[in-house]
């Protein structure tokens, strides 16, 4: 435990003995120099009492005693610094890793409940400030089952310690993990404090009059993107991006948050469950029934919001499993084994009737259903929506899409508009499904999709085009 | 991304702290912390968990008793405990029923863990558990997981030297030995290295420890190392991995004495129960509020041990 002030390893009797014989040439020459320093002290006194240096020294330099001395009689060499150790003087600059250290949690006393901001399936939210200096967070306290065989859910163990590991402009920080005061019971209370941002994506969208500008949806969709980039680049899939996961500053600044679902995933790629990502927002193969998924699934997500920013309205809004994946071929087209390679293995679409394969019913319709959205944007939004998750763009080829630079530019983050929080006030209401949990995997069974395109052809084509809802 | 590299160190106020206000001596102590991390190390075994799993229990367990009293739990639980919350995070998660079969097997007079000469006949009724038995487990470990958790403010994440020192080894090129005896070498220090009282895996960072590991694998083999400070590349001085080399070398050695200094630790799972009873031989009392009445599990394994 005690590290050893000297070098034990290297000493064997040589060494000990270079060591002292080193130490007393050290001792030698500061005993040399000690009195070389008192007989230049004394000079030196013995000069100030004579008195006839004075203007000289001042003109040299006034400010200390060195000075005085080297006016008086320079020393050859005057060492500042120690002398360097025996053997290794080397210069290389090694990289160091200071992470700090841990310290037991710290009570939720600490912070004053302000008010209830919501409290959805996977836990409750309050505004609160800390006491102790007066700011403002938001505390999500870690809804614990009473009574779980299996103790703290996993899932939110890992959402804690994805938000440790994040740091990023565009993902909520997490600042310190607080407890309730029944420290050894197992279902004592957790709270995450984090970052207090004052509205979610949702909220707006549902409240705003007129939607956001094509450089609102562009800056927004960016930092979403950055923020998407981030999480893969570090191997966390998110799993669960939708507009009431995305908060916005008032200073336009966007959060991901919510990372109950959210896990690490490494090589060799762990098992991962197919019960995740809110339904409107899940992508076709984890409706299949997909046991190997990536980062396309939040790239699938992505693209529902970035629909979702254009008309305020959630893209695909199914009313469970079935319905979704209509609704998905609806919008994009019905898969063949041209336009995703495979998908027939999925678990879930071995037994799919689908349409008679027509180039029509085949086709996806989202150039149509966004008329005003410019070429580059089509494309973008049509890649993300691929059905082949390969086909989906990652985030950080996103990134360099040509649609980002086309006009209108981005917006800046600065000149957005605010909006009048919610949060300070009210709860926040919600008209969606939730994430799913445990336990609720659906096989679609036998399931006939044949005449979801039934009367397509007889729609309008072209401008002004909408795909008729059933 | 550097969190996937390193660790959060141990402080030395904390250390000091831990030495200054110890509950036990301090070959007690290192005797306690020894035997419980060996007895995490073989119920990773015998949970059929990977060394990368079992050796971040052996990490956080260390990290929790530079904290805590190793006298405030019985340490077979918090060696469970451990264990327990680190297969949870991982991708190969255990349940409490197989935690609490491979602790009950292990502290029972059936245990292979303590062999008396030759191996015990296996003797199932040893080592049953009752309902009731398995719900007391259930409960002071999850208990326990709560504990462990708040006190490490929730990081549960533990960077390993394993990876990283067949890296180094694969830039060294192996130091020209065959690749598996070297890198067998290695890795066996660096797991001999997370029994070691000085607690290595909270004072270095991974980085320093893979390359003490290969320095002392090196050496054994006779492996010809570069000339230069070549550690240095591997962001190591050379206090440290002289420290660091040394500090491994010295573990066995340890070992042996500690068979000679305290014989009926070896004999069955170590208890609180018989470090108080060692204490009272010496004549001392037990320190730091361990006034907790005997845990009636407790009794029941004694029960069992001395049948």
């Amino acid at each position: 435990m005690s590290t050893k002030p000297k070098s034990r390893w290297a000493s064997s009797a040589e060494d000990a003995e270079y060591e002292a014989r080193q130490k007393k040439e050290k001792e030698e020459k500061r005993r040399k120099k000690a009195l070389k320093l008192q007989e230049e002290e004394e000079k030196k006194k013995a000069l100030l009492a004579a008195a006839t240096t004075i203007s000289q020294s001042a003109e040299a330099n006034d400010d200390n005693d060195d000075a005085a001395s080297s006016s008086s009689r320079p020393s050859k060499r005057r060492k500042l610094t120690p002398e360097p150790a025996a053997s290794n003087n080397s210069s290389a600059t090694l990289l160091r890793f200071d992470i700090g250290t841990w310290k037991p949690s710290r009570s939720v006393d600490n912070y004053d409940k302000l008010n209830d901001i919501e409290e959805g399936t996977y836990g409750w939210v309050a505004r609160a400030t800390e006491l102790a200096t007066g700011r403002v967070v938001a505390l999500k306290r870690l809804k614990l089952e009473a009574g779980d065989p299996n103790g703290l859910p996993v899932t939110g163990l890992r959402e804690i310690q994805i938000l440790k590991n994040c740091r990023h402009r565009n993902v909520v920080a997490m600042e310190e993990v607080v407890v309730g005061n029944d420290v050894s019971k197992p279902d004592n209370s957790i709270f995450l404090v984090l970052e207090f941002v004052e509205h979610d994506l949702k909220s707006i969208l549902q409240d705003m009059p007129e939607p956001f500008l094509s450089s609102e949806v562009k800056r927004l969709l960016l930092q979403l993107t950055s923020g998407v980039a981030y999480l893969h680049q570090n191997y966390i899939l998110h799993r669960d991006l939708k507009t009431s996961n995305l908060l916005l500053s008032n200073r336009g600044l966007l959060k991901i948050a919510d990372f109950g679902m959210a896990r690490y995933v490494g090589d060799p790629r762990p098992k991962l469950t197919q019960l995740v990502v809110t339904l409107w927002y899940r992508a076709p193969e984890l409706l299949l029934g997909t046991r190997t998924y990536d980062a396309a699934v939040d790239m699938w997500s992505v693209g529902c919001i970035m629909g979702e920013l254009i008309t305020r309205e959630p893209l695909l809004q199914g009313s469970n499993e079935v319905d979704q994946i209509s609704k998905v071929f609806e919008l994009c087209g019905v898969p063949t084994e041209d336009s995703w390679p495979g998908f027939r293995r999925l678990p879930n679409a071995r037994s799919l009737r689908l349409p008679k394969q027509s180039p029509l019913a085949s086709g996806s319709v989202i150039r149509a259903r966004f008329p005003n959205l410019t070429a580059a944007g089509a494309s973008l939004l049509n890649s993300l929506l691929a059905l082949d998750p390969e086909k989906r763009p990652s985030a950080k080829e996103m990134l360099e899409h040509e649609y980002f630079r086309q006009d209108p530019k981005p917006k800046p983050e600065s000149l957005f508009p605010t909006f009048p929080s919610k949060a300070g006030q009210e709860r926040r209401r919600r008209h969606e499904p939730d994430a799913p949990v445990r336990g609720q995997a659906v096989a679609l069974g036998d399931v006939d999709f044949s005449g979801i395109f039934q009367g397509r052809d007889k729609e309008e084509r072209g401008a002004g085009f909408s795909l008729r809802m059933v | 991304m550097s969190s996937l590299l390193a660790n959060p160190l141990a402080t030395p106020s904390q250390l000091y702290r831990r030495a200054s206000s110890a509950s036990l001596p301090r070959d007690v102590d290192e005797a306690v912390y020894f035997a419980t991390q060996c007895l995490t190390q073989v119920a990773g075994r015998l949970l059929q968990l990977p060394q990368s799993v079992t050796a971040q229990a052996n990490v956080l367990l260390a990290r929790f008793w530079l904290g805590e009293s190793p006298m405030a739990h019985e340490f077979s639980d918090v060696s469970a405990a451990t264990i327990y919350l680190v297969s949870k995070l991982g991708p190969l998660p255990r349940s409490p029923r197989d935690v609490s079969n491979v602790y009950a097997y292990l502290s029972s007079a059936n245990s292979a863990l303590f062999p008396s000469g030759e191996l015990p006949k296996d003797d199932p009724r040893a080592y049953y558990q009752t309902e009731a038995d398995y719900y007391a487990f259930q409960q002071r470990i999850l208990g326990l997981e709560a504990r462990i958790l708040q006190s490490l403010s929730f990081d549960t994440q533990v960077s390993l030297p394993h990876p990283l020192a067949i890296t180094y080894l694969q830039t060294l090129d192996f130091l020209s030995q065959p690749r598996t005896t070297v890198s067998l070498r290695t890795i066996q220090y660096l797991n001999t290295a997370l029994l070691s009282p000085q607690m290595l895996y909270i004072t270095h960072q991974p980085n320093a420890l893979a390359t003490a590991a290969i320095y002392n694998a090196a050496r054994d083999l006779g492996a010809k190392m570069p000339e230069h400070e070549w550690w240095e590349v591997f962001d190591v001085d050379r206090e440290e991995l002289g420290f660091l080399v040394v500090a491994m070398r010295s573990v066995e050695g340890w070992m042996q004495k500690l068979k000679e200094d305290f014989p009926s630790f070896g004999n069955n799972m170590l208890k609180r129960s018989m470090v108080e009873d060692e204490l009272n031989r010496r004549g001392l009392q037990v320190g730091n509020g361990d006034n907790t009445p005997r845990d009636e599990e407790d009794e029941v394994m004694r029960m069992m041990d001395s049948r």
